[in-house]
């Protein structure tokens, strides 16, 4: 086992992991965390669901690390398992609140505005979530990866596989529900 | 910033020109982040940890049950063969009375022997 990884390049931590490094693979977990919480709170909200779906999106990763050849980048990969997971998520809560609930979407969305420093700064996290909360959950996975992980439209089109024109017009239509969700705001 | 210059920011990093990554990092700035809790790294390794010695766990199971299903099917094929060999020997043929043990018995038999009679 190696004594620090903190250098190590993505095949390296890939390979050093698929071989029972755990230090390898923290240093993985470490690199990525905060790009699989922008994904899952930016689609879920802040709860401890999303915790547990960020988890399982590591867990998953070292499971099936042994499948990764390296044609991507480990960040798109982890990505798309962060958005798959996310997805099965919000369509296992839907079937349970138009089971249960006949509320709207707001509550597949949880949120909890960390203590900050500033006013301000608590201001833009609480309106950003409140934004998200009230938006469609399938527009909000185009806006989780281009506005909080600032991806571009062809990154986009590789971790969603879907045509660039189609993500055009998602793009397009999250941002009319934004402009008029935030109005109210 | 402004709450109005902020509204801006978030509707002007979905357009179709925009440059998204330099959105992202002025939202961040402004204190829209996202993490995890702390201690979410020992959480993961834990798991996986817990995740390899489960996995290990049910491969040992699966073995010990192969060689005991092993054993069992062994020694049950020997039995039956023992079995076959004992009514050939007994009724001298492998028809079905002689399996049921009914190789010298008619049916009136059969019913003195339930009556007495």
């Amino acid at each position: 086992m190696k004594g620090s990884y903190s250098q190590a390049e993505e095949s390296e931590l890939a390979k050093a992991s698929i071989e029972g490094d755990k230090l390898a693979f923290g240093e993985i977990v470490q690199r990525y965390r905060r790009m699989v919480a922008r994904t899952v709170k930016g689609m879920l909200g802040d709860s401890v669901f999303s915790e547990d779906i960020g988890q399982e999106v590591f867990i998953k990763l070292y499971n099936s690390l042994a499948d990764f050849r390296g044609e991507a980048k480990l960040s798109t990969y982890i990505q798309k398992i962060a958005i798959n997971l996310t997805l099965n998520e919000i369509k296992r809560r839907k079937r349970f609140f138009s089971t249960f609930s006949q509320k709207g979407n707001n509550e597949m969305y949880e949120y909890e505005v960390p203590d900050y420093e500033s006013e301000e700064k608590r201001d833009a996290s609480e309106l950003v979530n409140k934004a998200l909360a009230r938006l469609d959950p399938k527009f909000r996975i185009i806006v989780a990866i281009r506005m909080l992980q600032g991806y571009s439209k062809k990154e986009t089109d590789e971790i969603l596989d879907l045509p660039i024109g189609t993500v055009l017009s998602r793009l397009s239509r999250a941002q009319e529900q934004l402009k008029i969700i935030l109005e109210k705001l | 910033m402004k709450p109005s210059e902020l509204k801006k920011l978030i509707i002007g990093s979905l357009d179709e020109n925009a440059d998204p990554q330099l959105a992202a990092k002025r939202l961040e700035e402004e204190g829209v982040s996202f993490d995890f809790s702390k201690g979410f790294i020992d959480k993961v390794i834990d798991r996986v940890a817990s995740g390899a010695d489960s996995v290990n766990r049910e491969i040992e199971f699966s073995r010990s049950m192969r060689i005991a299903f092993n054993r069992i099917a062994i020694t049950g094929v020997a039995a039956i063969v023992l079995l076959l060999i004992s009514i050939f020997i007994g009724e001298g043929s492998f028809s079905l009375n002689s399996f049921l043990g009914l190789g010298d018995t008619y049916d009136e038999g059969i019913i003195c022997l339930l009556t007495g009679n």
